[in-house]
């Protein structure tokens, strides 16, 4: 019985074992008899130094290179046919199913701001442009912007909210339109593309990094590399003539600046206010608002309000442009040029030469102008007067 | 482009002949030479406040002497205003660093347009060596700090993953722009071949010393100038030295070596020929380079004697203390 047990155990797993590693290895292991003496061969003290690798280095097959260690896991057609694929089907299923009414897409509020029209206390509240800080962190100052306390927290009054806002929009709009330059400032993580739409919008400038003190107030230092150029009345641009005057023109100032965190840039608007340049602002419940010169009640914590505000900035401010060409194109300029630019100074040869440039004044005029000093001696006497 | 030694005039003279960018012409000057203009006049501000007030229409009295021909006094009134006024650039002329931070946001742009796109398992995207900081500001002749440019690096790096089949062109372009005119990365050693006698030539360097080494199989003789192995170098480790690469590896007796060396002293001669022999046998057997590498039988040791300091009596030795 116990012979017919083992018969039946061992029987069966003599056959289904496989023939073990080692006694096929034995088989087929080609040993060359130099390899083995080169290992016996006792090497003498730097043995340890190779670290044990000279076994495995004469198995190396000579001839073979290496292969490359990874594969690329899918062929180059099969991704591409799968991407067209995907975006096929995206198209195809784009409509199907329930289409959600009223919801917060974090990029719409970049891509397409809203205007100032669409100013609403519902954007407004839904923004959370409402909450303020706790009461203990407040500025007196803006005592007349609160609305009340809740939860030991200070609610800004949208309606003052809205009304300063709209009040903004129509000062970035004005600007805008008699052809100044408004410099957008929000230098908080996350408002950077908020502040570079805007300024895009508005074709102003932007800044999301730190302001470096002293841009206003010294600006012929700092801005001494930063390249400047001459626009016409249709903002084209004027390519010849005003090399040397720009060449000694000092450093651009902007005509409003639109800040929209006002705490982390009191240099900013310190700088603002020694140069008598206008500033609008978010102001929060702890922030100051004889900082700014315009400010605006907010919630400047939130990334969302301040998508808001400067979304509507931004679109005034391409109200404001759009209105300035269009005036522009009907003849009417809304701009003085700057004291000092003057005509283009165009040599008589270079004239000659460029077949029929598009800023070219007529023939007499530049015979008038006899040379640079002269043209400042006649503003000069303007200014006199 | 490393031009950052040259003194800042002919840098930025440089900066115009070679860079690859437009540069505008007033990036020629270096030293602020604007004027200041502290007008008061009320022109500027006219279209905010009141109008500029007309005082009709005056003549210049003509200067007889000083009259130029064809000068004719005309009134303000009659001259048409010629409408131009200053703008910047860029809309980041603020930032004081205009052209970096224009590169950022297009590079941002492109990210943001992208990110969707299938991307390569990591290790699969192609190396890239990117434009290095002093490179890239030479091109762009501002001052970017080092954490700043990370940035521009850290997007390429992701734009490098899109996959080769979908990568879109003008993505192709913008790296383009930042790779590295020589990839480092696919450079590839040239491997000398084995001649028709069965040799390979190997060459190796250290100190002062120079070496050549033909390595062809054979029963392990070694000939350095002609001697043998022990008439060349007395010292037992020089010795070793030599044929380290065939001892690390237990190919000793399977080759023969030739050698030329010169120049420096034993120790060079000796290491130099240890690079020799290493990369002659390399070329007979490549499956070998990493057992040669890990031997330190193919790098070039890059030290050399150390220049002697004034005030010092060698290279680091100061004379001895003496009081008084």
């Amino acid at each position: 019985m116990i012979l017919r047990n083992v018969v039946i155990r061992h029987g069966r797993k003599a056959f289904c074992a496989p023939i073990q590693k080692s006694f096929l290895r034995s088989l087929t292991t080609e040993s060359s008899p130099s390899d083995t003496k080169s290992l016996q061969r006792p090497i003498e003290n730097h043995l340890d130094e190779t670290g044990g690798m000279a076994p495995e280095i004469s198995n190396v097959n000579s001839g073979n290179h290496r292969s490359p260690s990874s594969q690329p896991s899918q062929s180059i057609d099969k991704v591409q046919a799968n991407h067209i694929y995907k975006q096929h089907l995206k198209k195809r299923t784009n409509k199907l199913g329930s289409i959600v009414q009223k919801h917060y897409d974090p990029e719409s509020l970049v891509q397409n701001p809203p205007k100032p029209e669409d100013i609403t206390l519902e954007l407004l509240m839904a923004s959370q442009s409402h909450l303020g800080h706790s009461t203990s962190l407040w500025n007196p100052g803006n005592q007349r912007y609160i609305y009340g306390i809740r939860q030991g927290v200070h609610i800004i009054s949208l309606e003052e909210t809205a009304a300063h806002l709209r009040r903004a929009a129509k000062v970035v709009e004005g600007v805008a339109y008699h052809g100044g330059l408004i410099l957008f400032v929000g230098t908080r993580a996350g408002q950077s593309s908020c502040v570079v739409k805007a300024a895009q919008l508005a074709k102003g400038c932007h800044l999301f990094e730190r302001w470096t003190p002293g841009s206003i107030t010294n600006g012929d230092q700092i801005l001494s590399k930063c390249d400047i150029k001459v626009v016409d009345k249709d903002d084209n641009e004027i390519t010849r003539g005003y090399e040397a005057k720009i060449e000694e023109w000092s450093a651009l100032k902007p005509d409003l600046v639109v800040c929209l965190n006002p705490l982390e840039n009191y240099i900013l608007l310190h700088e603002c206010g020694l140069n008598n340049i206008p500033t609008i602002g978010i102001i929060d419940t702890d922030a100051d608002p004889t900082w700014i010169t315009y400010p605006i009640p907010a919630n400047d914590d939130s990334i969302r309000s301040v998508q808001v505000v400067a979304g509507v900035l931004g679109q005034a401010g391409a109200e404001g442009q759009r209105k300035r060409l269009l005036a522009a194109r009907t003849g009417t300029v809304t701009w003085s040029p700057p004291p000092g630019l003057g005509a283009p100074q165009i040599d008589a040869e270079a004239t000659a030469i460029a077949a029929q440039p598009k800023f070219a004044e007529p023939q007499p005029l530049q015979e008038q102008i006899p040379a640079t000093n002269d043209v400042r001696g006649q503003n000069g006497a303007e200014d006199e007067l | 482009m490393g031009a950052s030694w040259l003194p800042a005039s002919l840098r930025n003279t440089l900066q115009c002949a070679c860079s690859p960018r437009p540069m505008a012409l007033n990036r020629l000057r270096i030293f602020n030479t604007r004027t200041r203009h502290f007008s008061t006049s009320p022109s500027s501000r006219a279209s905010f406040a009141a109008p500029e007030i007309s005082f009709g229409r005056q003549r210049e009295v003509p200067q007889g002497g000083r009259d130029q021909a064809g000068f004719q006094p005309v009134d303000e009134e009659e001259r048409p205003k010629f409408y131009a006024r200053l703008v910047p650039s860029s809309p980041s002329y603020f930032t004081a660093q205009p052209l970096f931070t224009d590169d950022l946001l297009v590079l941002q742009n492109l990210l943001r347009r992208y990110s969707t796109l299938p991307v390569v398992k990591p290790g699969e995207q192609p190396r890239m060596s990117w434009r290095s900081l002093t490179e890239y500001r030479d091109q762009v002749g501002e001052a970017v700090k080092s954490s700043k440019y990370q940035k521009i690096v850290q997007i390429l790096n992701r734009l490098n993953y899109i996959h080769p089949s979908l990568m879109p062109p003008e993505v192709r372009a913008a790296i383009n722009e930042y790779k590295r005119d020589i990839n480092a990365f696919q450079n590839i050693a040239k491997v000398s071949p084995v001649d028709r006698l069965g040799r390979t030539l190997g060459a190796g360097r250290r100190k002062a010393a120079t070496a050549r080494a033909w390595v062809v199989e054979g029963t392990g003789e070694v000939l350095v100038n002609g001697k043998t192995l022990a008439e060349a170098f007395g010292r037992v480790h020089d010795r070793e030295s030599v044929v380290w690469a065939l001892k690390s590896t237990g190919r000793i007796d399977k080759y023969n070596v030739w050698a030329l060396s010169m120049g420096g002293g034993t120790t060079g001669q000796a290491e130099a020929l240890t690079l020799a022999v290493g990369k002659a046998l390399m070329a007979h057997e490549p499956a070998l380079k990493p057992a040669l590498r890990r031997a330190g039988c193919l790098t070039r040791n890059p030290k050399r004697v150390e220049r002697k300091k004034p005030g010092h009596v060698k290279a680091r030795k100061m004379p001895a203390w003496v009081k008084r």
